[in-house]
């Protein structure tokens, strides 16, 4: 019995013993994930600087969708007066008062947009700082860690100089910054610049159509400095140095494509035209979000008779549609376009008898807008209200320069998603029209008046192309397409703000739906090319009577030249940043 | 040699004898079958058999315990010559029940901690697959909210809040097994929930007990023979007519006209043709318009049905007890079910002369099922029911020339018909094509244990369990072709995943009494791993066909995702110890320690010590026991619990990852691939500790009126501190995942009272009432350094955050605009203080700043889903053979944000389905005193797009949880063919709810605790009606 109870307490001791004081269980590290040590290689610093490359479409599938993308719809087209919101009054209501200047600093999309451009900033911080380490630990060459740093600060830069045309007064945030006492009162164009300027002596051939190379940054250069310090001399020496020298950035050629419709083809993304295309892939396993993420919902709304199968959003203005009027081929400058609108469907059900306006046109204008009666790429004829939400609340038209063709779908957009909106097609970035319109710009300003209508007719010759004009299904023009060149001598490029009204026309109807509007506005603003507000509120008051919902009682004020810095923001940061209104 | 002589002292017998007798309820006179009559202080004894009879080997001078669940314990001399006894047993106190509490067991009557019990048969009367609903109204301090999906878990919330993250789940022990999912238990097996609320019963569990404790007793064996029942239920549940508030075709129609009438529109509408202002007089139905109720389309009388069988039995030396069960409930929204197989086998061995016991408990369950997605969100299937116009037709019955294609009589119809039909989904189609999916699951559950007794009063347990599930889903996605937004190509996902956890637990017990003195104490070691688990998923896209034969992974054309998972677990070290010092029954003190190491911290702080104390005072033994009060025991403890559930166990440590959708790029141009990239993940923490939550709880016990009443009441203070939070970062810092940190405080207070009441109203007519009451305040004292609110989003919203957990108010508040009315003229818009948007007919919100402007700054709390008081009632009536038990629960006081309305009762909110009110309620120059706004397709601040009171509504209800009418056979027309029991019952679950909630259901289950009280298409529960047999043999 005796023997029996030791051999027990024994077995209760052993038991015990057995699992104490195992300091060594309660040390788990993390499954799945990677430390800082295992990536400071050229290699392991090469993925980071991909996901950097990875926030250039502004979106991501950890917190970043259509509400921060870079192909600026929302904050370029739309805010810009090209475009509405489109779709119906109730959808992505954010939107709203983002289109009617009435934006407050609460309004979501404008956090998103914020924390994108950081976290692409915070990306290459992060490439910059393990790369320091591979240095010190000899696992980089010096070679590749120069092309890697310089790749790193041209990203940031872009990504800061997003934020600050933005939000205007921004915090510039590097690999060293404080994080916990930056603010948004130092200026922060300087360091932009600077880091740009570091891509600038990258080689124009980086091997692949995605990395940054030289070409890229100078024209970014070019770009920061006409948007923040309106230097145009600086500007024009670096984009002349871009269409004499530059390359895309796997040194294949760039120039203007043959016909203006083909820039926008998603077999074409990285076409002649394409000095830098965002790249998006479809069915890579990424669900759409290395897609057209940004886009997706920017596609007309006639359930599969129409491209993407969503949402209706991003519908053209009629001012817009209006200023591709021509007379003896030329823009109407003063305006006027608006006492001759071209015709449109509104009101009209797709049963009703519809004729297309049959006036003079700038062709561009069917490859830009989606209207009733013309071919929409290779899906037949729009068919009018069918083809939008709610005709009534945004219009009759459609947003077509990001859009698919038919043949393509499957193989250019994403397959087994709630829509095919999710596309190859890869926001042109920078193209090289874009270039020869900044420098005729700076031309202009500079007083170079017919070197900047060379440049400017350079790009009216090209959308002269008949071949490139839509055609219907007799192969005949869809529209009365006509176009010229703007003869040397008299108007408009017998003064400079003459000139400058032509330019801004032609931007218009060159670059429209892309982007660029309200940031080209805000520029111009700055450097007294154009009262920004006043051209606003034109527009604004013209869009009113015929979408009467859409725009309620707004106007532009000159504080709506900026979006506010989001008050999310302001609240975290504890009083550090800001408001700039 | 003193042991040794102990020992022998205990195993040493002098002459004995058999001693015999029976076991009967002192006034029904019927046999107590199963009662144990044990000699006091041994572990020899018996069990009564069917007929309540027994037999046991005892000396002259011997006293017998005779016991039996729910009655109150006699005690016997033997005396010499007398060979038998025939014991009457009373009905017993509540206060009198052995109560399984951490690590130990004790009587109820001695307790000095905040502890609730239930028992099977309260458990059982809610038929559901799940044993967390069925705590709802049965224990005081326990808020239950549950809903109407097959197998869903309710939300169970001890006291409160402990977190502000949300991570507010009690830990579950079942036998010993510590887990925070017990949705596999077959509620059959269960003999009792016993409910740890305060630090006094519950800091035994350390670090994971600040959400209170939930300790499981599974039943086992007796060792009276063998005894079986079969127990079964079936019924159906009723759905109802479902809204209430929403417009057939032709209003629908009608409401256009009146958007058009206030917007002054002027168009050619695509389906009713020229609006007013156009010429139309009134509008056109097409002539495929159909007048679908798409509740009625998809919703269905849904079948419920349970079958127990469990058997049951023993001797001295082993008992043992197995269950069968298969629960099969059908959800009312078609294709929705969810079946679970499971199997029990609990056994225990006694060698060694009693001295060791060997047992195991456990249980494995099998569930198959077609769960519905997205409750809580938008795409839950109920709000698409009330967003489909009632014009589109489920299934077209003559050919419709769509706007993409031809429909023809037998497809689906859908928004693809018309422009203007909206977005929605077709719910039937929708539930057809997903009919085939299933979510597999196979679950064990179990422990085993060895006990041995080392010396008198002296034990040592080690128990060794854990858990293991498996599961396996599979997810079709047809394509569509009768919506606006169509899928075009099929995919299929297929996943799988298993995890599991294990702890071994060792413990010494030492429960002795010497004279008055009642000593119980148990120390022990315990290791804990659990989160150790394993996923992977993968989908394809573009399916050749879409026949249920082909659908693997392998067969689609494109990969669209191949991912797993691999999750980092949690190690636990923990050493406890308790001490319960008892004298004379009187005077009590319990103290409790234990200390707790966690993977989850940094190597400096990972070790948290979590004592507690509590004493009791049977104040009755000093003011004299009388037939009004023959029990009063004054409770009251203190001390401190830890929580660990909101922080990551990757907490802290600094990572880089990223998958195909957050880091890679296409750098090469190819359109189809993109390139490995990795990003910051994840900013570690090293000093990241504990939530701390520090509990004071006073309370007393009594038993009134001959202890016909007995009352428990609990008053409780908690201060939950160090609370992690995951301060969100400014966006400089990039989208990494922040670190926990402990800097919020939270408070909770707030009563428990239970009351129980029995009595015998004639001699065949007894009645019993139990009365459960909880309340609980809760308060955020500390949110983060400078920042004092947090917005909570729910799942999806269409206006952004409406939730705001503020310092100084409770967590989950409602915040946004408040409503004073609606704009009644231009010159009240033009005298307003400016705000967007505004209107005769529109919002008009309170100016709380006084500026001249309606700004964010305006916005301030408009409801509270934290209810003052939720409740429970149970009444039982017995007369003769027959029982009667009706259960109400409620909540009062509690705020519900009807999100539903954002969708019906403003027209621009998306073309769907709208709202009686907006058609007939809504303000036109003649209705100004109307409470919805004016009926108008602008979107703006003064319409649908902010947060604003007008969704707030009062949730509070009383519903009548069930009524359930039984009749057992008389034990002497049963006992001829074998029965040892025989009851039918009938049983009505729902039947009725008293709310003025306009919503289907005021009981909530979804959203986190920061954003919780909020209706995104809630599976609302309904009324059932079952019949229901219970045999033993």
């Amino acid at each position: 019995m005796r023997q029996f109870n030791i051999k027990i307490i024994f077995l209760c001791l052993a038991l015990v013993a057995m699992n104490s004081c195992k300091e060594e269980f309660l040390e788990i590290t993390p499954r799945g994930a990677l430390d800082a040590q295992v990536l400071a290689t050229a290699d392991g610093v090469n993925s980071l600087l991909i996901s950097s490359y990875s926030m250039l479409d502004g979106t991501a599938s950890n917190g970043f969708g259509w509400e921060s993308a870079n192909s600026n719809w929302v904050y370029g087209s739309i805010r810009g007066m090209v475009a509405n919101k489109g779709t119906d009054s109730g959808d992505q209501p954010d939107i709203n008062p983002l289109q009617t200047f009435t934006e407050a600093a609460t309004n979501p999309y404008l956090d998103i947009k914020w924390r994108s451009c950081y976290e692409g900033i915070a990306r290459c911080n992060e490439a910059l700082r393990v790369l320091a380490v591979a240095e010190e630990n000899g696992t980089v060459s010096a070679d590749e860690a120069d092309s890697f740093r310089r790749q790193a600060r041209t990203l940031r830069g872009f990504y800061h100089l997003e934020a600050w045309r933005i939000y205007g007064q921004i915090p510039y945030v590097d690999e060293n910054t404080d994080l916990t006492a930056v603010t948004n009162q130092d200026d922060a164009r300087g360091p932009i610049i600077a880091d740009l300027e570091a891509g600038t002596t990258l080689p124009n051939d980086m091997g692949q159509v995605g990395r940054f190379n030289g070409t890229v940054a100078k024209f970014l250069v070019a770009k920061a400095e006409m948007q923040m310090n309106q230097n145009w001399s600086k500007a024009a020496g670096l984009l002349q140095d871009v269409i004499d020298n530059g390359t895309k950035p796997d040194g294949s050629e760039i120039g203007l494509d043959a016909l203006y419709g083909q820039v926008f083809n998603a077999a074409n993304r990285n076409g002649l035209e394409a000095i830098y295309t965002v790249q998006y892939s479809v069915n890579d396993g990424s669900g759409g979000w290395n897609a057209g993420w940004g886009e997706v919902l920017n596609f007309p709304y006639k359930s599969g008779a129409s491209p993407g199968g969503c949402c209706g959003f991003f519908q053209p203005s009629f001012d817009y549609v209006n200023s591709f009027r021509t007379e003896n081929g030329l823009p109407l400058l003063d305006n006027s376009y608006n006492d001759d609108p071209v015709k449109n469907d509104q009101g009209l059900t797709p049963d009703d008898a519809f004729t297309p306006d049959e006036g003079p046109l700038d062709p561009r204008l069917d490859w830009s807008v989606g209207r009733r009666g013309i071919p929409y790429l290779d899906w037949g004829p729009h068919t009018g209200s069918d083809w939008v939400r709610d005709q009534s609340y945004a219009g009759p038209y459609s947003p077509k320069k990001q859009v698919y063709e038919q043949s393509q779908e499957g193989s250019f957009t994403e397959v087994g998603n709630w829509t095919s909106g999710y596309t190859a097609n890869g926001y042109r970035l920078i193209r090289y029209a874009d270039a020869v319109l900044l420098l005729a710009e700076c031309q202009i300003e500079s007083n170079q008046l017919d070197a900047a209508r060379q440049n400017i007719n350079l790009i009216r010759a090209r959308a002269a192309n008949p071949d490139g004009f839509v055609k219907d299904e007799t192969g005949k023009d869809a529209a009365n397409y006509q176009i010229a060149e703007y003869p040397a001598g008299g108007f408009p490029f017998d003064s400079q703000d003459n000139a400058r009204t032509a330019l801004q026309m032609e931007r218009k109807l060159e670059l429209g739906m892309e982007g660029h509007r309200y940031f080209d506005l805000q520029r111009w603003e700055k450097a007294g090319a154009i009262d920004a507000v006043d051209e606003l509120n034109r527009i604004l008051e013209h869009e009113r009577p015929l979408l009467p919902a859409l725009y309620g009682p707004a106007s532009v004020e000159p504080v709506d030249l900026l979006f506010p810095v989001p008050q999310r923001q302001i609240d975290l940061m504890e009083g550090r940043l800001q408001q700039n209104r | 040699m003193l042991l040794f002589f102990a020992i022998l002292a205990t195993s040493s017998a002098y002459a004995q004898r058999q001693i015999s007798g029976t076991v009967t309820d002192g006034v029904t006179g019927e046999p107590l079958i199963g009662a144990s009559v044990l000699i006091q202080g041994t572990s020899t004894g018996s069990i009564t058999d069917v007929d309540g009879s027994f037999t046991v080997e005892a000396s002259d001078g011997n006293v017998l315990v005779v016991s039996y669940t729910g009655y109150n314990p006699q005690e016997l001399t033997v005396q010499s010559g007398v060979s038998t006894y025939n014991v009457e047993l009373e009905a017993g106190l509540v206060i009198d029940e052995v109560v399984v509490t951490g690590y130990t067991a004790q009587q109820k009557k001695d307790l000095t901690g905040a502890v609730s019990t239930v028992g099977t048969d309260e458990l059982l009367k809610i038929p559901a697959s799940n044993p967390t609903s069925q705590l709802q109204g049965r224990v005081s301090g326990v808020t239950v909210s549950g809903d109407g999906r097959p197998g869903q878990p309710a939300k169970v919330r001890i006291r409160g809040f402990t977190s502000l993250t949300g991570a507010n789940d009690p830990l579950y022990v079942v036998d010993g097994v510590p887990t925070q999912d017990i949705s596999t238990l077959n509620p059959n097996d269960i003999e009792t929930m016993t409910v740890l609320k305060d630090a006094g019963a519950a800091s035994i569990y350390g670090s994971r007990a600040a959400n209170g404790v939930i300790v499981v007793t599974t039943k086992s064996g007796t060792r009276a023979g063998v005894q079986v029942n079969y127990d079964m239920y079936v019924g159906v549940q009723d759905p109802g007519p479902g809204p209430d508030n929403l417009l057939n075709t032709q209003q629908y129609a009608d409401l256009q006209w009146l958007v058009y009438q206030n917007d002054g529109t002027d168009e050619v509408h695509p389906i009713y043709g020229p609006s007013p202002a156009a010429g139309g007089a009134s509008p056109n139905l097409p002539p495929w318009a159909a007048n679908t109720n798409w509740w009625d389309v998809a919703t269905r009388d849904a079948l419920i049905m349970n079958h127990d069988l469990s058997l049951s039995g023993g001797n001295e030396n082993a008992k043992f007890y197995a269950g069968l069960n298969y629960f099969n409930q059908e959800g009312i929204v078609i294709e929705n079910f969810l079946k679970r197989y499971s199997a029990r086998l609990n056994s225990e061995f006694t060698i060694a002369n009693g001295r060791i016991k060997l047992g195991e408990n456990f249980t494995v369950t099998g569930r198959t099922g077609n769960g519905v997605a997205g409750i809580g969100t938008e795409d839950s299937p109920i709000t698409e029911l009330t967003r489909a116009q009632p014009i589109i037709p489920a299934i077209v019955t003559q050919e419709i020339e769509g706007v993409s294609r031809t429909f023809v009589p037998g497809e689906f119809g859908g928004t693809g018909i018309s422009p203007r039909l909206g977005n929605s989904g077709n719910v039937l189609a929708d539930r057809t094509r997903d009919a085939d999916d299933r979510g597999n699951d196979i679950r064990a559950l179990g422990s085993a244990y060895i006990d041995v007794k080392l010396i008198e009063g002296l034990s040592f347990r080690s128990t060794f369990g854990g858990t293991y599930q498996s599961g396996y889903n599979t997810n079709w996605t047809n394509a569509t072709y009768e919506s606006a937004e169509n899928i075009a190509t099929p995919s299929y996902n297929e996943n799988s995943y298993v995890n599991s956890d294990w702890v071994w637990t060792n413990t010494l017990t030492f429960d002795r009494d010497f004279g008055a003195h009642s000593i119980l104490a148990v120390g022990g070691y315990e290791a804990v791993k659990y989160g150790i688990s394993r996923s992977v998923s993968a989908t394809r896209a573009g399916y050749f066909s879409d026949a249920f034969n082909f659908r693997t992974v392998s067969n689609g054309a494109t990969i669209q995702a191949a991912n797993s998972g691999f999750g980092t677990p949690t190690s636990l070290v923990s050493y406890f110890l308790r001490a319960d010092y008892s004298f004379n029954d009187t005077y009590y003190l319990s103290g409790t320690i234990r200390r707790d190491g966690s993977s989850r911290f940094g190597p400096d702080v990972r070790y948290g010590t979590f004592p507690s104390i509590s004493a009791g005072l049977r104040v009755s033994e000093f003011i004299g026991v009388s037939d009004f009060l023959s029990d009063l025991k004054l409770r009251g403890g203190y001390g401190t619990m830890g929580n660990q559930l909101p922080v990551s166990p990757s907490n802290q440590f600094s990572l880089f990852g990223g998958g195909t959708g957050d880091s890679f790029y296409d750098l090469g141009g190819t359109g189809t691939s993109s390139l490995q990239g990795f990003r910051p993940t994840r900013i570690g923490n090293v000093d990241t500790q504990w939530e701390t939550q520090i509990t004071t709880n006073i309370g007393f016990d009594a038993a009134l009126f001959n202890s016909a009443l007995q009352v428990s009441f609990d008053w409780y203070n908690k201060k939950s501190q160090d609370l992690l939070v995951v301060v969100p970062l400014p966006g400089v810092y990039g989208a990494a995942a922040a670190p926990s940190l402990n800097i919020g405080d939270m408070r909770n207070s707030g009563i428990d009272l239970q009351l129980d009441y029995r009595t015998r109203i004639t001699n065949d007519l007894s009645f019993n009432a139990t009365f459960t009451f909880t309340t609980y305040e809760n308060e955020i004292l500390k949110y983060a350094e400078n920042i004092d609110f947090f917005d909570s989003t729910p799942p999806s919203t269409r206006i952004g955050a409406f939730t705001r957990n503020q310092v100084g108010r409770s967590l989950g508040e409602f915040f946004g605009y408040n409503v004073t009315g609606l704009f009644q003229s231009q010159s009240e818009v033009d005298g307003a203080p400016i705000q967007d948007g505004a209107e005769p007919g529109f919002f008009r919100y309170e100016n709380i700043d006084g500026d001249d402007a309606i700004t964010p700054d305006d916005r301030t709390f408009i409801g509270n889903p934290n209810p003052d008081f939720t409740y429970g009632l149970n009444l039982g009536f017995d007369f003769k053979g027959f029982d009667l038990s009706a259960f109400f629960t409620g909540s009062q006081g509690n705020d519900i944000f009807n999100y539903n309305r954002w969708w019906i009762d403003f027209w621009p909110s998306f073309q769907g389905q709208k709202s009686t009110d907006l058609l007939n309620n809504s303000w036109t120059p003649e209705r100004t005193d109307a409470m919805t706004p004016k009926a108008s397709n602008k979107s703006n601040f003064s319409t649908n797009t902010q947060s604003v009171s007008y969704y707030i509504e009062d949730g509070s209800f009383f519903r009548l949880r069930t009524l359930q009418l039984g009749y057992s056979l008389p034990a002497n027309v049963i006992g001829n063919v074998g029965f040892s029991r025989a009851r039918v019952y009938l049983q009505g679950t729902n039947l009725f709810t008293l709310t003025d909630y306009s919503g289907l259901d005021p009981d909530l289950n979804t959203g986190a605790d920061t954003a919780f009280g909020v209706d995104l298409g809630n599976y609302p529960l309904v009324k059932q009606f079952l019949v229901g047999i219970n045999l033993g043999f």
